[in-house]
């Protein structure tokens, strides 16, 4: 009952909220510069092509979803109405789960409405996506929005103003969008050689960006040019039950963060 | 047997070693309107914010209708209306879409929203989104939010913060009408003469103590016209003697 009236509030907040709307223009801005990018491939599956506009998205989505999201909850607590609500018979828990799922349903909204801009451009220019690569760019980036949103909720519990819920949400990013390979090649040379596998394959699940892309990429038919190194991902990705293991693993990460937020936000 | 009314006994608050309120015991009878009445600093907003359960007593109980906020926390918030001090309504949401989220997640009807709308002047004003609204205005949707489901006790912070006169007087009829209702009213001011108007009882607070606690009627038989001004005028005397 509490949830479905917070994520009502929220997503009646999210559409009025200006912010919202310079972020659906980068998007379809964005989106359409995919089409232009994916205009200039034509094979099938994964291609360089194809790995640009995952790594584009990658950029700019995880910061989105954060910045947005951790502000929603911040300024609850800067504007005094966590501390109103927290007056009536609500639960944590009730509130947060409210947020997230009001936030996911603003986003998913956004970035829908930026791929079928591209989508409606690339038609009336006669260079469209294929629908298929059209949908996988949308759940790619749906599952992105899901699990970062979890991490928006903890940074929000964590960080009592907006300007260390951007210190926080930037240092993220930077951390899982743009330093992990190089961070992971500088630590993996400190350890034994024959740790490196199955160290790699164990901090993967520690990395949302790097999983659901290890995920996409494996199931586009790339998997290959992620090394031996990650064999035993693209093993069960390319298994029987290789998408029910996939949402198992993001379900998993989207309550754990969520746990972490709501236990964060008690003692706070 | 079931106590109805507010109890607080022996309840203090200590933050990072410094005693913010010094131990005090308390009752408030079904029907009774109370002014917390001192200077910034002397304790009122932390007093009722232990009050709403927004923070924990370091020490005693609080109980509401024999329910206690640590054992029966949904049943004790349920009988509360909480009017805060500090408070930035969510922007892009309208006065009457505030108040209905608010009647909702009290199980309250729209209607029961417009009917309160109706009550603090606010409802010409309804679809107007609340981050246009004065100081005022927003006080009184915000006194709106705490009365609307007529809870047993109704905590105000400062309510008349930022009221022209007339919605001053208003504000003491609706706290009449809450009253004769039966529902208790706890409320801090610096507006002496709100609390002479309107509250039975008036508490002073001095560096988070109770400094004297009586009725307004015993104020007035003392200090005679000058009320709870020359109450208030010699505890500050006897302070910087």
């Amino acid at each position: 009952m509490h949830i479905n009236l917070i994520a009502k509030r929220e997503v009646k907040v999210g559409f009025r909220n200006p912010w919202a709307y310079s972020f659906m223009a980068l998007f379809s801005l964005f989106s359409l510069g995919l089409l232009v990018i994916q205009s200039q491939s034509y094979m099938k599956g994964y291609t360089y092509t194809t790995g640009t506009m995952l790594n584009l998205i990658l950029y700019l989505l995880p910061l989105m979803t954060m910045l947005l999201s951790s502000f929603s909850l911040t300024a609850e607590k800067e504007e005094g109405s966590w501390q109103l609500l927290s007056t009536y018979a609500m639960t944590t828990s009730s509130f947060l789960i409210g947020k997230y799922v009001g936030q996911a349903l603003v986003l998913i909204a956004i970035v829908s409405f930026g791929y079928g801009i591209s989508g409606v451009a690339g038609l009336l220019l006669g260079k469209s996506f294929a629908f298929s690569t059209l949908l996988f760019l949308l759940v790619f980036s749906i599952c992105l929005i899901l699990l970062f949103l979890g991490i928006a909720m903890l940074i929000g519990a964590l960080c009592r103003n907006r300007w260390q819920a951007l210190t926080m949400g930037v240092s993220i990013w930077f951390f899982y969008i743009l330093a992990w390979p190089t961070l992971l090649i500088s630590l993996l040379s400190f350890v034994p050689y024959t740790w490196i596998k199955p160290l790699l394959q164990i901090v993967t699940f520690f990395n949302p960006a790097e999983f659901v892309r290890v995920y996409s990429v494996t199931r586009l038919g790339g998997g290959a040019i992620f090394g031996p190194e990650y064999y035993k991902w693209i093993y069960w990705i390319d298994s029987a039950l290789g998408d029910v293991c996939f949402v198992a693993l993001c379900l998993l990460w989207i309550s754990a963060t969520l746990f972490i937020a709501t236990r964060a936000w008690e003692r706070r | 047997m079931q106590t109805f009314g507010l109890t607080v006994d022996q309840v203090s608050k200590t933050i990072n070693d410094k005693t913010i309120v010094h131990p005090f015991s308390l009752r408030i009878e079904p029907g009774e309107v109370v002014a917390l009445c001192g200077g910034n600093g002397a304790g009122k907003s932390t007093i009722l914010r232990m009050l709403v359960g927004i923070l924990r007593p370091t020490t005693g109980t609080i109980q509401l209708n024999g329910m206690s906020w640590e054992e029966q926390r949904v049943d004790y918030l349920q009988q509360i209306g909480y009017m805060p001090d500090h408070f930035s309504f969510t922007a892009g949401l309208t006065a009457r879409e505030t108040l209905e989220f608010y009647a909702a997640l009290r199980n309250r009807t729209a209607e029961d929203a417009d009917r309160m709308l109706k009550a603090v002047g606010l409802h010409d004003a309804r679809n107007k989104r609340v981050s246009h609204f004065s100081k005022g205005m927003q006080q009184r949707l915000l006194f709106a939010q705490a009365i609307l489901a007529k809870p047993a006790l109704v905590v105000l912070d400062e309510p008349t913060n930022g009221l022209d006169p007339y919605w001053m007087d208003a504000f003491v009829d609706l706290v009449r009408e809450l009253r004769l209702a039966g529902q208790s009213v706890i409320f801090s001011t610096h507006q002496l003469q709100v609390a002479d108007a309107v509250a039975d009882r008036a508490i002073f607070l001095m560096n988070g103590q109770i400094v004297r606690d009586d009725t307004i009627d015993q104020y007035q038989e003392q200090y005679g016209n000058v009320g709870l001004y020359g109450a208030f005028a010699e505890l500050v005397s006897r302070a910087h003697a």
